[in-house]
């Protein structure tokens, strides 16, 4: 008898050892309804990378990414306007391809990638994603800005005109018309970065008051939907690699006489050089005989012509041009315009209800690394694994990271638990 | 001692996996598996050469052998913090395996000879998995040859000692992250020695003492093969196709005691504890070779912390043809709250045996056992990696063995 109430013991046992299980995540929406989520920004929120908005790329924009995780607590479908093929409409996609320099030396490095373009013809459906690449923040609000026709006339977005409701939309009327229970928004990023891109020479900072003004309008239309939201802040630039990558001391001397003749010519203003690394000459309209040594702390943009440093005499005998520098006045008026930018968003976001994703921090966090599950996410150019081959969008990986970022401060604000997304399924840059 | 390596080489290609509590598996005679792995209190014959030699010289034949082997089913899964993402282990059925033969050379002493499985782990992860980066897949073996004697001082007291060959080998893979996105694989082989000292004490008939010291055993792999593939290009001349490193993984000494009291003929009851010196496990260093300014030698902090587990059982002699066993245990885990790596997944186990014999003739014993392991649902991160989540684990392990005395 008891052998037998032994078998059964042991017959219990092995129905027991079916597979251990752990507690299911719970998913809630908290207090926010994603069921018609729009996503309304500039090329961060279209899935910009390396140059171009091409479709790998949108399909892993950090909209995209934000819009699976909501389905899993009952969002809807997201649409985007993806293009046809890998090269977007407008030529300037990079790849990782090996190049030669003056002075032979090959080595790995962004290079352009060509490839069949896509036309810019309207796609003829309404979107989620209203990520237009080159929006500034008061273009959201401007009539026409996706006017088909003003497209070669230069007046209007042709990545806005593709998906634009009719020539006089505006980004933030057609956002409204898809009647969101739920909008992001990130934008304000252009409005410095046209000035910063170009070296202070280019383009012109967007003024606090337009900005703020232009921001509050949004919002305001925005929430008089009942739609709830999440905004972002713009990061510094100092923590993009665009801006971080050439170092100010890249003049490389290897020669004593080389040192000599540099100071001979520039003993007279005080500027003297020698073996190793030196800090580049540079234009500054404002120094005497136009030209002045670079301050550490001034920064050298990735688009200077290395070739023309190695071998042509920039930034010894002949000064870098003001365009691919920007000096200590320009990068404060950078930073004092992003920052009055961002208490400004800081502000809106508590006056409307939304939740705030400090981006401007995070990008900061990334200087010293962030590590997710093994992987190190840094601003390095190339192999830091967050931003793309142009310096200032990210990689797919960078998106799903920023989409996480997102999602944290979402689950903060209206108390949802929405899953982050898991980063080791996204690419960053492949090197060949 | 030609038949003995055979049998080794044979077994070389067994795998198991981790129960719990690191990577130790205890299961090296069916009969002390019964009873919650209690063996310093018994003289169960020839396995006393792994659990208490000092009980050897107690076994009441001239010769005595024990076979057995016990696979092993065990599944952890995991989910992600703060995610949905969920993950599952895929391990090989382990087999973890035990032979013993003694005999006694005078009245008052005996030897004899065991081999045995008491380190081991296999845990097999989806090569895409969230985890890829710490791990996919490892495989640790090691086999145990002990020979051993024991001398009966007097009918009260007997002692035992034992040298512990230890061969054994580990192999890994990782998934090497971006921007490298490779593949690592490294595997190596060594042999080390220790030693097994046992002292049995019978204050009398009904009531017996087992205390059991194993020593620790550094398995020091020399000239270990590294592999790297699917590297880039770009990135080739950093990260060898081939190459070699030193490691060490410490196997921790134990110091078991334990007491048996037979309450009536039939029913005794015993209770065990065992300390594990954990904290030899500090860290996992990859020392390789050949450095270069993309491979440094990788160093993962383990930080295992000395672990005690109190074990229970009882056997009840139905017959004596047939005997029942019983017993439950609980094993805390010795990680490191801070570097739990998925490598080895090792929770806090609560586990319950059982076991029976049947002994159809005189000297002749067929031992059947059932072990059931519970690694209890925890939060573990790998800090390092910030990696962490819900893990869950559960095994069940039925064995089966013969003893033979004459």
């Amino acid at each position: 008898m008891k052998f037998k109430y032994l078998i059964y013991i042991t017959i219990i046992g092995f129905l027991f050892s079916c597979k251990p299980e752990v507690d299911e995540f719970s998913l809630s929406s908290g207090s926010a309804d994603f069921s018609t989520y729009v996503s309304i920004g500039n090329s961060l929120t279209a899935g910009y990378a390396s140059g171009s908005l091409f479709r790998s790329g949108q399909e892993s924009s950090y909209p995209s990414i934000l819009a699976m995780q909501f389905q899993k607590a009952g969002g809807g479908n997201f649409v985007q306007p993806l293009m046809e093929g890998e090269f977007g409409i407008l030529p300037g996609k990079l790849k990782l391809g090996y190049s030669t320099d003056c002075l032979g030396t090959t080595s790995l490095a962004p290079v352009p990638d060509q490839g069949q373009l896509d036309a810019i013809a309207p796609i003829g459906y309404t979107v989620n994603n209203m990520g237009v690449p080159g929006a500034k923040s008061f273009h959201l609000l401007a009539p026409g800005y996706g006017s088909l026709a003003g497209v070669p006339l230069g007046l209007a977005n042709p990545y806005y005109a593709r998906f634009a409701s009719s020539e006089q939309a505006t980004v933030i009327g057609d956002a409204i018309a898809m009647a969101p229970t739920f909008y992001s928004l990130w934008i304000g990023n252009n409005d410095v970065l046209g000035y910063a891109t170009s070296g202070g020479v280019g383009d012109t900072i967007t003024g606090i008051n337009t900005f703020a003004y232009a921001l509050n309008t949004i919002i305001t239309a925005m929430n008089a939907t009942g739609a709830k939201g999440v905004i972002a802040n713009i990061p510094d630039v100092t923590a993009i690699p665009f801006f971080t990558t050439v170092p100010y001391n890249a003049l490389v001397l290897t020669q004593q006489a080389q040192v000599d003749a540099l100071n001979a010519a520039y003993g007279p203003l005080g500027i003297t050089f020698n073996l190793g690394q030196n800090g580049l000459i540079i234009a500054d309209a404002n120094a005497p005989a136009g030209l002045r040594q670079i301050k550490s702390n001034e920064l050298v943009l990735l688009t200077v012509p290395q070739d023309s440093i190695k071998c042509a005499g920039w930034g010894s005998q002949v000064p870098i041009p003001d365009q691919y520098v920007l000096t200590e006045t320009e990068i404060n008026n950078v930073q004092n315009a992003v920052s009055a930018y961002n208490s400004t968003i800081s502000q809106l976001a508590s006056q409307f209800g939304l939740a705030h994703v400090d981006m401007n921090g995070k990008m900061n966090d990334l200087k010293n690394g962030l590590v997710y599950n093994g992987e190190t996410f840094t601003s390095t150019f190339v192999t830091g694994n967050s931003f793309s081959l142009d310096g200032v969008h990210l990689t797919p990986k960078g998106y799903a990271l920023v989409a996480n970022f997102f999602i944290e401060a979402i689950n903060q604000k209206f108390g949802a638990t929405l899953p982050t997304a898991n980063l080791v399924e996204y690419p960053a840059n492949e090197l060949p | 001692m030609r038949k003995l390596t055979s049998l080794v080489l044979l077994m070389a290609f067994v795998v198991f996996e981790a129960m719990a509590g690191g990577y130790q598996v205890r299961l090296q005679g069916q009969k002390q598996t019964g009873i919650g792995l209690i063996g310093t209190p018994f003289a169960y014959g020839a396995s006393s050469i792994f659990y208490n030699p000092g009980s050897l010289s107690f076994m009441k034949d001239k010769y005595s052998f024990s076979a057995g082997v016990s696979p092993i089913f065990a599944t952890a899964v995991f989910r992600a913090a703060g995610s949905d993402y969920t993950a599952e282990t895929d391990n090989p059925t382990g087999t973890p395996f035990y032979f013993y033969g003694a005999g006694k050379i005078t009245d008052d002493m005996s030897v004899g000879v065991g081999v045995y499985t008491p380190f081991g782990s296999s845990v097999t992860w989806d090569p895409d998995w969230a985890g890829q980066y710490l791990i996919q897949d490892i495989s640790l073996q090691t086999i145990f040859i002990q020979p051993t004697v024991s001398y009966q001082i007097n009918d009260k007291i007997g002692l035992g000692a034992g040298l512990a060959i230890a061969t054994g080998g580990v192999e890994l893979n990782r998934s090497l992250p971006s921007p490298v996105n490779g593949h690592f694989n490294m595997s190596g082989n060594t042999t080390a020695i220790g030693f097994n000292v046992g002292l049995y004490l019978k204050p009398s008939e009904k009531f017996k003492v087992g205390v059991d010291y194993r020593s620790k055993i550094t398995m020091k792999i020399e000239n270990g093969d590294t592999k790297f593939t699917d590297i880039p290009s770009a990135l080739a001349e950093y990260f060898p196709a081939s190459g070699n490193f030193n490691a060490e993984l410490p196997l921790p000494a134990n110091l078991d005691v334990g007491l048996a009291y037979d309450f009536s003929d039939k029913f005794t009851l015993a209770a065990e504890i065992n300390y594990v010196f954990w904290s030899v496990y500090d860290s996992l260093i990859i020392d390789f070779k050949e450095n270069n300014e993309r491979l440094a030698d990788s160093r993962n902090p383990r930080e295992y912390q000395n672990s005690l587990i109190i074990r229970v059982g009882g056997e009840y002699r139905i017959s004596d043809k047939l005997h029942a066993r019983a017993g439950f245990y609980y094993d805390p885990t010795p990680t490191n709250e801070k570097y739990f790596t998925p490598e080895t997944v090792s929770l806090n186990t609560m586990a319950f045996t059982l076991g029976l014999s049947f002994m159809p003739v005189e000297g002749l014993s067929i031992d059947l056992s059932y072990l059931q392991l519970e690694g209890l649902e925890d939060d573990r991160t790998y800090e390092p990696d910030n990696f962490g989540g819900t893990y869950h684990t559960r095994t069940f392990i039925p064995g089966i063995g013969v003893s033979y005395s004459f």
